[in-house]
């Protein structure tokens, strides 16, 4: 066999993208030696937006809508931010609803991720059964907020909706559930051939590695790099209701999946937490004035650390949104991670990551 | 948050002396439009496991003048810095165009915020 | 082989995400799945342009993605149907006068219908789905029933003869004598 180089791409539309992506694999026989990638294939400019076509108090939903997934840690991002230039302090149980719903969206991304691994792994039947049960997230999504995805639940001084106990009973039988299916799922992952050992050992991404090119989110947690933002900010009560790291070792695609499967378990636990301990309150306060000086805001999104820099001069357009999200950031550990593995795991591996490149693209 | 200015000149040794891969996290590299042909660049990092240490380092860079690139000590700033360029056409180092415009595309969006 | 019987009941669907935020993306994925079932009635989500009958977009069209999706168009087979899902695939909804971004697909290949919705619902994306069908089916019969405009040349004897095939267009009204190029009605005609 002679060591010819052959270029293969992978995407921009492809069955196993959600999104458009492109990489173009430089492969010898079948182990990638190189990669490239193209994200930009969903750039809107919706950073120039926020700074002029939408005022400061309506660009919550606006950056809502960089990604489906994640869409409340975005605006739930900027919000606090925002607050924190308009010195606002929001009312408990506003914090506490916040932190259930992005308890619940974590649930529900992971669950997607995890059904998207295991279709990649060309196990079928494990995506529907995922895919079905995830509906039920969903479905209290909508009892609490009103919609499926697009909720636009944060707003500036707090939430737009309140729960009642009707609610609060239909969250707890869902969780239960939740929490059974995922006992469930994490045997299947761990004994079932096609997604335990079939995953092990691929798609490795080294502790030190993970240091050097800054992965963050489940990425780095398999890696065994113990980062989370959630327990190094403190906007938001994490610590009272129960949350735990989780970190892996091997920092393969099983890892990763592993990682996924023990933080639903902990957000529902949380999510218990946060039900039986909500206190009474309001749910807006009124902010008055407008944004000056400049803040920065770090939140956990479900694929890691998501960043929001705002500047402001006291005008009702701010005059810088600066959007760092996880995907993005990982990038250069994705494209480490491919270097030296088969092109037949290439979809496998990506899938692994979750990437969101609505996010990345902005 | 803590800002730290620096230099063009500077700031390669600068982080080099203050950058620790094991210590602190690189979140990204911004830039934000102060005047009419100036940008503040700012290149931030946090420290894992700590509440809320982040440190920024900034310095004012003119449209004519070129960033030094920091990729030999961050690689992960690769991706940031080819958004720079973008975002407000201005050069860095070894960051070619076209992460995300195209030849059609309005160029360099955010080098001016004029409301 | 005739595939027009099959289509109507199992149409492959082709997805491509032109730049929306994913949320419909979702949807789409959720319709798939066991709670809603859109495979019930024989949809496929298929990742091939040219084994796909009903073209699934999401998102206002970014700029970089004009030429994949015109390009994505093109390959598939006729008949097809285009279906426009969230409010930004329809009008541009919040991504409207963006730098980056056209409003609308629309403007670039011609859409069936239209699933308004931020994130469209998937009951909607079924409703849309199963009008796509309808609209499938009619442009299958147009196809079938089409309009010949030439009839085959005959060959007699190795010779062609394509005098046939142009008196089977019809002759738009004139009688015969009319249509000779030097008849005296023809040119009054011409002169009036």
């Amino acid at each position: 066999m002679g060591r010819k180089i052959i270029d293969i791409p992978l995407g921009s539309q492809h069955i196993s993208l959600l999104e458009p992506i492109k990489f173009r694999f430089a492969c010898e026989n079948e182990k990638i030696v190189d990669v490239s990638s193209d994200v930009g294939f969903v750039h809107r400019g919706i950073e120039k937006a926020c700074t002029t076509k939408f005022a400061y108090d309506a660009v919550p939903y606006v950056v809502a809508r960089i990604c489906g997934l994640c869409a409340i840690t975005h605006s739930l991002a900027y919000t606090t931010a925002a607050e924190s230039l308009l010195e606002g302090v929001v009312t408990r149980r506003a914090k506490y609803l916040r932190m259930l719903l992005v308890e619940l969206d974590r649930i529900h991304s992971h669950m997607l991720c995890l059904s998207h691994t295991a279709e990649n792994a060309g196990f079928e039947a494990m995506f529907m059964r995922i895919m079905g049960d995830r509906e039920s997230v969903m479905d209290i999504q909508e009892r609490i907020t009103g919609n499926r995805v697009q909720f636009d639940y944060v707003s500036i001084g707090g939430v737009n909706r309140d729960i009642t106990t009707d609610i609060e009973k239909e969250i707890r039988k869902t969780l239960a559930f939740i929490r059974e299916k995922t006992h469930g799922y994490l045997e299947e992952f761990t004994t079932n051939w096609s997604l335990s050992l079939k995953f092990k050992g691929v798609g490795v991404l080294t502790l030190d590695e993970a240091y050097r090119y800054n992965a963050i989110g489940p990425l780095a947690r398999a890696a065994g790099l113990a980062t989370d933002v959630r327990s190094e900010t403190d906007y938001l009560p994490y610590n009272e209701i129960g949350y735990e790291m989780r970190v892996g070792e091997g920092g393969d695609i099983y890892s990763r999946n592993i990682v996924r499967l023990f933080e639903i378990l902990n957000s529902i636990t949380m999510c218990e937490n946060i039900l039986g301990g909500l206190p009474e309150g309001e749910i807006q306060t009124k902010m008055k004035g407008k944004p000056t000086g400049e803040a920065l805001v770090r939140l956990e999104a479900p694929r890691g650390e998501l960043m929001y820099y705002i500047r402001g001069e006291g005008k009702a357009m701010l005059s810088r949104v600066r959007i760092k999200t996880p995907t993005f950031a990982s990038i250069p550990a994705f494209i480490e991670v491919f270097k030296g593995s088969e092109y037949a795991d290439a979809p496998a591996i990506l899938a692994s990551f979750d990437p969101c490149m609505s996010c990345t693209a902005k | 948050m803590k800002k730290i200015e620096t230099t063009l000149e500077s700031v390669v040794s600068d982080l080099t002396a203050f950058y620790d891969y094991k210590v602190w996290e690189f979140l990204t590299l911004n830039g934000v439009a102060i005047d009419e042909g100036t940008t503040e660049i700012q290149w931030i990092f946090s420290r894992y496991g700590a509440i809320d240490d982040v440190v920024i380092y900034y310095a004012p860079v003119k449209n004519s003048e070129t960033v030094p690139s920091v990729v030999d000590l961050i690689p992960s700033a690769i991706i940031s810095q080819r958004e720079i360029v973008d975002m407000f056409g201005i050069t860095v180092e070894n960051s070619e165009k076209g992460l995300y415009l195209d030849e059609d595309s309005l160029s360099a969006p955010l080098a001016t915020c004029r409301i | 082989m005739d595939f027009s019987r099959y289509r109507k009941r199992s149409p492959w669907i082709l997805h491509y995400n032109a730049g929306s935020c994913n949320g419909c993306d979702i949807e789409i994925l959720a319709a798939l799945s066991p709670r809603y079932d859109l495979e019930r009635f024989g949809v496929l989500n298929s990742g091939n342009p040219k084994q796909s009958d009903i073209f699934l977009v999401t998102g206002p069209v970014t700029y970089r993605s004009r030429e994949r999706l015109v390009e994505l168009y093109n390959q598939m087979p006729e008949p097809k149907v285009v279906i426009a899902l969230g409010s930004c695939t329809c009008t541009g909804g919040v991504f409207r006068g963006m730098y980056n971004v056209e409003d609308g697909i629309d403007r670039y290949i011609p859409v069936d219908v239209y699933i308004p919705g931020c994130a469209a619902s998937p009951e909607l994306i079924i409703d849309g789905v199963v009008q796509a069908l309808d609209i499938l089916e009619k442009k299958t019969k147009e196809r079938e029933n089409a309009k010949r405009l030439y009839s085959e040349p005959t060959t007699e004897n190795g010779i062609t003869d394509r005098s046939n095939s142009a008196q089977k267009i019809g002759t738009g009204g004139f009688s015969p004598e009319e249509m000779k190029p030097n008849s005296p009605e023809r040119r009054e005609n011409e002169e009036d």
